[in-house]
């Protein structure tokens, strides 16, 4: 099983071959997005904060923003800064990837006028030079997955998630690496999921990540309640976070747990990985794209919209009102799982078929329409 | 007519996958078999007791708990957050 990819100097391969234009910080927004809308091909890569930031948290906003820019579905990146030390924290990061880098600090230019200026005829250059690469035969060991769920009810524990997990299967089976995130939404099947950990110690990690987060919850004196399970996840019949988690799960398969993540952090041996990240699906995805998922196989039972600006997202929904309903806004329906007895296996085997045809360019909802974002998670104050 | 499906053989709860109106008659699918008679208007997605349920009985569903039960439920009521609790991340008590 192959798709067609475009292969980076590298060796990762992108789905897509946009020109990324990417924010150091939130002062430079605006220009980032005057450039994406100038050049046909560049995608707008913005963050809030940065600015302000320290320790942990600055660390994580540098590796993030950089690891976006590394994403193999990128060909090449101009960097908005704002003046040159801050942007050369994030490009010595995207450097080692060996991909065009263009970097333009609206202070030495003149402001962002001139900043606009010059950072669009990078982009314009950098596109042009990135159409004349073609899309080439790759395995399915040369795919890095993301899974994700947002908009969960019933239906996703039913039938999007286990879909999605039969995809997981066979990506894993085919050499490539598969990561599931979400911490807090594990609260409850953290215990059935550490059994398939490779070893004590992955094990160990994973149940640290998971427990140790509840911890924080606990500490602080908070009720996930007024939070997870949210609003429409409770209208479509989702009680606790236990009974989401459990039906959650189902996003990763059943192969063995190989490797845990920290936020944006990119897996480097194959198989499934964890990435510890917040639950809300923004901040989630842009996570998973900055760790070098190419592709996101995002699955909605009342309906999410969202996508990562970098990694391709599809919708998958097994909600027949919602795939009826929000159509404009899911890519993939399994609820014939619910509704006809359609097994999971032949479902799964359907969307593997799809998201091969979208790895090697078909379009995706959130793509054609722009329901993208980015939202890299911070755990500080500003200072 | 409703359609309701067991998870587990040891579930409590079924998910109906069919909206349902107080009288109705669910035919339990997946692990469970038989009929039960709703007890109130329950939503597509949302669940129902498949057992009676005393006030602070473990909720089952996939086999694992995901809560307990805050009130007596009779078998064909919704299970929902009117009467079912989360035990996870609870630092409010």
């Amino acid at each position: 099983m192959n798709f067609l990819g475009y292969e980076r100097p590298d060796g990762q391969v992108g789905l897509r071959n946009y020109v990324g234009v990417v924010s150091v910080m939130d002062n430079c927004n605006s220009v980032t997005r005057a450039v994406a809308a100038a050049v046909q091909g560049t995608v707008p890569v913005t963050t809030l904060f940065v600015r302000g930031q320290l320790g942990r948290d600055l660390e994580i906003a540098y590796d993030t923003l950089a690891g976006l820019a590394r994403n193999p579905n990128l060909a090449g990146i101009v960097l908005i800064g704002l003046e040159p030390v801050t942007s050369e924290e994030v490009a010595q990061r995207i450097r080692p990837c060996g991909k065009p880098l263009e970097v333009v600090n609206i202070q030495l230019v003149g402001g962002t006028i001139e900043a606009t200026a010059r950072a669009t005829r990078h982009a314009a250059r950098m596109v042009r030079e990135a159409s004349r690469q073609r899309r080439t035969s790759q395995p399915l060991s040369k795919l890095t997955v993301g899974v994700e769920c947002g908009g969960s009810d019933t239906t996703s524990g039913l039938a999007s998630n286990p879909s999605i997990g039969v995809v997981a299967d066979h990506i894993v089976e085919g050499g490539g690496k598969v990561v599931i995130s979400e911490t807090s939404e594990f609260f409850g099947a953290e215990h059935v999921f550490a059994e398939r950990a490779v070893s004590e110690e992955v094990g160990r990690q994973f149940l640290d990540s998971v427990l140790g987060f509840e911890k924080e919850v606990m500490a602080r004196g908070l009720d996930l309640r007024g939070a997870n399970p949210s609003k429409d996840n409770i209208r479509g019949g989702l009680t606790t976070i236990e009974e989401k988690a459990l039906g959650a799960m189902a996003k990763a398969g059943t192969s063995p747990l190989v490797g845990v993540l920290d936020y944006g952090r990119a897996p480097r041996e194959p198989g499934l990985h964890f990435m510890a990240t917040p639950a809300p699906a923004v901040e989630s995805l842009t996570g998973l794209a900055a760790g070098g998922c190419q592709l996101i196989l995002f699955s909605t039972g009342v309906g999410n919209p969202i996508g990562s600006m970098v990694a391709t997202t599809v919708k998958v929904s097994g909600n027949r009102n919602t795939v009826a309903n929000f159509s404009d806004n899911i890519d993939f329906d399994v609820s014939p799982v619910i509704e006809s007895g359609e097994p999971l296996r032949e479902a799964g085997d359907r969307l593997l078929g799809f998201a091969l045809e979208v790895a090697s360019g078909a379009l995706t909802t959130s793509e054609v329409l722009n329901v993208r974002e980015t939202a890299i998670s911070r755990f500080e104050p500003s200072m | 007519m409703t359609r309701a499906i067991v998870l587990n053989p040891n579930d409590n709860v079924a998910t109906l996958i069919d909206d349902a109106a107080a009288g109705a008659e669910a035919e339990l699918t997946g692990e469970g078999s038989g009929t039960i008679t709703i007890l109130a208007d329950i939503p597509y997605g949302h669940k129902c007791a498949v057992v009676a349920l005393k006030s602070g009985t473990d909720i089952l569903k996939y086999g694992q708990v995901i809560g307990r039960a805050t009130a007596d439920i009779a078998v064909g009521d919704h299970v929902h957050i009117h009467n079912v609790e989360a035990l996870r991340a609870r630092g409010d008590r």
